[in-house]
């Protein structure tokens, strides 16, 4: 590519990312703006007396240090979770042919058509017969069996090619090993994009830990955030504050994990 | 690393396994609650000087968005495991899933609270709830935007606005002032209501088995609807495209804001770099307000019956009914508290409350219907088809009136 | 290794996925199917009506509607989020600079709460202080009823809709381009192949299986898109932006008959794997893409 049609590239990037993100900017600089000056009118972007008086004033209003805490304990531990058992349904469906292959996996996509509101009430019934109600165990196992990190991996996994496998097998290694050892690197580039989406998924979840969980104590972000807004009236200031600190781990585990989108790095192992 | 991971793993299961909290022998009650304003910090007040009583008792709150109090009751309900305690706006909506508070409480428990809220909580001859406050619905107004525009706001409520009076004078205020609009319309249809009730209509027949809305008052009550909308006198974005009314208000986009004692203390803490206060509302052939209320009440398939029973007793009791009002600006549905002393706004209640005792006795019990809820959000949408002139007056009265009946006898089987 | 344990390796694979599933997704849908025969407001006995529902929804002028207006929206924000989030993807594929900050600018829209979005696209958008109004006003043009005109209503919806979820498709794209080897490109370029031939003959062949995972994923995200459309319409004006799963969630939760919602959900369902089943099925005859 040459020289001039690089910079053009950027600048055209630069240009889009600036219509993606100025909604985004509205909120963060909103945040720092007093009550009334965020639906004034003229509209204004940039506030006029910044003040972090949204922050303070939510903050106190709630336990959100708890809330940021368990949110972040269950997308932990449901991102890796989701991690080690999706990649290895994954695997078996893109590597393997068996009986019942086709089956599981529509069925896995399948029941991503299904409306979750629908069927809450048996979901709640099977919650908490198996005594995971009110346990933040019932917001990180559940949700953990996603279908879309199943057809990602698997999407990822038949493209790489079966001879991989084949040689690993002929020098003796065990199936767990193929593909721990020699699998699991190789889809690096989408198990990144899974950790991401992963993490994201669990820290925005509203309705399922809201259906889960009882006890403030046990409340996570989104459900804690979502009682801002009320019958008649939104409590706009400190929503957007609380919005914009529940932002920051998202965009920190996609800042720590998006390095892996380099060209070259994920396939250095297939080039033989 | 891996192992490290994995040791990691088991390290945390363990740990969270043993943080299960070693709970003393305490009672827990769980309360289902929603806020708009300051409420629900004014009851964790009245919890915890409840629990310095009670020791043995643990009042667990559940804060729900309101939108969401449906789901979450529906599926605690279904799933065996209610709440033992719930803030309710509807209690016939709910009525088969309560726990009956008549062997608890008797009858007579409601004589103490004013007449028009028992319609609300004696079903079939029982007492499924308590009244906590009655709401009233009523005008709020941004008294600088009136003055900008030199106009006056009846004091007396002997010479009320009619509603042309209204209008007009509205139109001169967005002319004449820094208002954008002249009035915020909650988009409920428990809000349009006081149009109808102004009008003259009701929404039911007096045995609550049909619709009554199919008359000319009905007619009228769409029409000065329609005409609010038509003058862009009511932004249109409220009705038909989901603004919220109180961001607008708030915001000083709007003269007035037509909503209900509820919003006080949204206004005193968040609507500062103004003035505002309360107006009486125009009349259409009468005068009217809706009368709304919240309640309490404990589910059958609650764990602790007794002490939830007695949880209510003591929140609606005399002294503690008035705290929670005069702290919330609510209005006390107690005969013996019809008397609060409020630090704000005492002559906003003095509306309020003239309001509440000229309206006629519809506006009090269409509302206590068990189903006026579920037919609450369809009959809105055939105002919307009217707004949008899909719909004449005449053919969206006929139309609720047909939709309303067929819910009706859908449920009524 | 024995054949038998061989045979047996990928159920084993499968398994802590399918379990799960079965436990919180497969019984509580059965359940809902089975709850689509009945009339149930959860807070007194579900009652027997057979299929009842299913006439009534097939009768029903409205459902039809919905479904219509569903289909529209649907089928402008696949390929629009497709375009979007492919063009995203290559952009910063390529070795610019500022790319990473860049991708996260992209991916920032993906992470809000509908209820921020909802809030943060008013302002630019709304009929009352939206900028783009008074922006309009000021040059002395007439405000435009971006909120409450059905038809631009519709437009916002769809073009809120590929903002939000663009930079999500991005990353699955981003993802699918590593999987491309370099030594194609190298070779085309040897054979003097212009950036779009090989854009044309190498990328776009090559990504077919990730292009698979964007159109299933955001079809059906499409047609059960509910929270964005709430916060940014309610569904208005009138119904005019009410789309099939809110009006699910107004049967379940609003007129409280979960029986007539769930009847509903089954409808979805199957439109939805019908869908799917021509998406695969148009995949796999073009060869190689889907195994």
């Amino acid at each position: 590519m040459n020289k001039w049609s690089k910079r053009l590239a950027e600048l055209s990037g630069l240009l889009l990312a600036l219509v993606f993100v100025i909604p985004v900017l509205w909120v963060v600089l909103s945040s720092f703006k007093s009550g009334y000056e965020i639906f004034a009118w003229p509209p204004t972007f940039l506030p006029e007396n910044p003040n972090l008086g949204n922050y303070v004033q939510a903050l106190k209003k709630s336990n959100f240090g708890l809330y940021f805490a368990n949110s972040f304990y269950v997308s932990t531990l449901s991102t890796m979770l989701t991690l080690v058992i999706n990649s290895m349904a994954g695997y078996a469906l893109a590597k393997f042919s068996f009986r019942g292959n086709r089956l599981i996996f529509f069925s896995f996509i399948a029941t991503l058509m299904i409306p979750l509101q629908v069927i809450l009430v048996p979901i709640f019934l099977v919650v908490k017969s198996l005594g995971l109600y009110n346990s933040l165990w019932g917001v990180i196992i559940p949700p953990a069996a996603t279908p879309t990190g199943v057809f990602l991996v698997r999407q990822y996994m038949i493209t790489i090619p079966d001879e991989i496998m084949e040689s690993a097998r002929m020098d003796g290694a065990s199936e767990w090993k193929i593909f721990w050892i020699v699998m699991m690197p190789l889809a690096k580039p989408v198990l990144t994009a899974l950790t991401i989406f992963s993490f994201m998924w669990r820290w925005n979840d509203f309705l399922w830990p809201f259906i889960v969980i009882g006890t403030q104590r046990k409340y996570t972000i989104q459900v804690a955030i979502a009682n801002f807004v009320g019958q008649f009236s939104v409590d706009w200031n400190s929503l957007l504050a609380i919005s914009v600190l529940a932002m920051v781990p998202m965009l920190i585990v996609f800042l720590i994990f998006q390095r892996h989108f380099m060209k070259g790095i994920a396939l250095s192992g297939l080039k033989m | 690393m891996k192992k490290q991971a994995a040791k990691l793993l088991i390290v945390l299961l363990v740990v969270s396994a043993l943080s299960i909290p070693a709970l003393a022998q305490k009672k827990v009650l769980d309360f289902l609650w929603f806020s708009d304003g300051v409420e629900g910090d004014v009851l964790k007040e009245i919890i915890a000087d409840y629990q310095k009583i009670r020791p043995d008792i643990e009042i667990n709150v559940i804060e729900t968005p309101f939108q969401d109090l449906r789901i979450r009751l529906q599926t605690m309900i279904a799933g065996g495991t209610p709440p033992d305690l719930s803030r309710l706006v509807n209690v016939g909506d709910f009525a088969p899933a309560l726990l009956d508070l008549t062997p608890y409480l008797g009858l007579e428990y409601i004589d103490d609270f004013v007449p028009s809220t028992h319609r609300n909580v004696i079903i079939d001859g029982k007492l499924m709830a308590v009244p906590v406050d009655v709401t009233a619905n009523g005008v709020i107004y941004n008294k600088d935007h009136f003055a900008q525009a030199g106009i006056e706001v009846p004091t007396n409520p002997e010479d009320v606005w009619s509603w042309d009076e209204f209008v007009e004078n509205l139109e001169i205020v967005v002319e004449k002032s820094s208002a954008r609009y002249g009035l915020a319309y909650d988009y409920t249809f428990h809000r349009w209501l006081t149009i109808l009730y102004q009008a003259g209509g009701k929404l039911f027949t007096d045995d609550w088995t049909a619709m009554a809305i199919n008359t000319p008052e009905g007619e009228r009550a769409i029409e000065f609807f329609v005409e609010l909308h038509d003058k862009e006198i009511i932004p249109r974005s409220i009705w038909l495209g989901g603004e919220n009314p109180n961001t607008l208000f708030r915001a000083g986009l709007t003269a007035a804001h037509w909503s209900g004692n509820w919003m006080l203390t949204n206004y005193r803490d968040n609507a500062t770099h103004f003035n505002w206060g309360v107006m009486y509302m125009p009349y259409g052939k009468v005068r009217s307000s809706v009368l709304g209320g919240k309640y309490v009440a404990s589910f059958k398939d609650s764990n602790h019956p007794e002490e939830a029973v007695e949880f209510i007793k003591y929140f609606t009791s005399t002294e503690v009914n008035a705290k929670f009002n005069e702290e919330s600006l609510f209005i006390s549905p107690r005969l013996d508290n019809a008397q609060l002393h409020y630090d704000f706004g005492a002559d906003m209640f003095e509306v309020f409350s003239r309001e509440l005792a000229v309206s006629p006795p519809h506006a009090g019990s269409d509302w206590a219907h068990p189903f006026a809820g579920r037919i609450g959000d369809d009959l809105r949408d055939i105002i919307v088809e009217a707004l949008q002139h899909k719909l004449t007056p005449k053919e969206a009265v006929e139309k609720m009136e047909q939709v309303g009946n067929r819910i009706l006898d859908d449920y009524m089987k | 290794m024995s054949d038998r344990k061989r045979l047996l390796t990928p159920y084993l694979f499968v398994l802590p996925n399918v379990l799960i599933f079965l436990i919180f997704v497969v019984f509580p849908a059965i359940y809902g199917l089975v709850l689509s025969f009945t009339k149930w407001d959860v807070i007194s006995d579900p009652v027997f009506v057979g299929l009842k529902n299913y006439i009534s929804i097939f009768s029903s002028e409205s459902f039809w509607d919905t479904t219509r207006k569903t289909f529209i929206y649907v089928f402008a924000v696949v390929p629009w989020t497709f375009v979007t989030s492919l063009a995203l993807a290559l952009l910063l594929d390529m070795k610019i600079r500022l790319r990473s900050v860049m991708r996260a600018l992209f991916y920032i829209p993906s992470m809000l709460s509908a209820v921020v979005i909802g809030v943060s696209w008013r302002w630019i958008l709304g009929d009352n202080f939206g900028v783009i109004n008074y922006l309009l006003e000021r040059a002395g043009f007439k405000s435009v009823g971006w909120l409450t005109t059905p038809s631009w209503t519709m437009f916002v919806v769809i073009l809120v809709s590929v903002w939000a979820r663009a930079g999500y498709y991005m990353v699955i794209f981003l993802a699918g381009l590593q999987s491309i080897s370099s030594v194609y490109y190298e070779a085309a370029r040897i054979d003097g192949a212009s950036v779009w031939q090989q854009f044309w003959q190498i990328t776009l062949p090559l990504l077919k299986p990730t292009s698979l995972v964007v159109v299933v994923l955001t079809g059906i995200e499409a047609f059960k898109v509910f929270d964005l459309i709430v916060v940014m319409t309610t569904g208005g004006p009138g119904k005019a932006t009410t789309f099939l799963v809110q009006d699910i969630y107004r049967w379940a939760f609003e007129r409280g008959d979960l029986g007539y919602a769930s009847a509903m959900s089954v409808v979805l369902l199957l439109i939805l794997g019908l869908l799917t089943a021509v998406q695969f099925g148009i995949a796999e005859r073009g060869g190689n893409a889907y195994e």
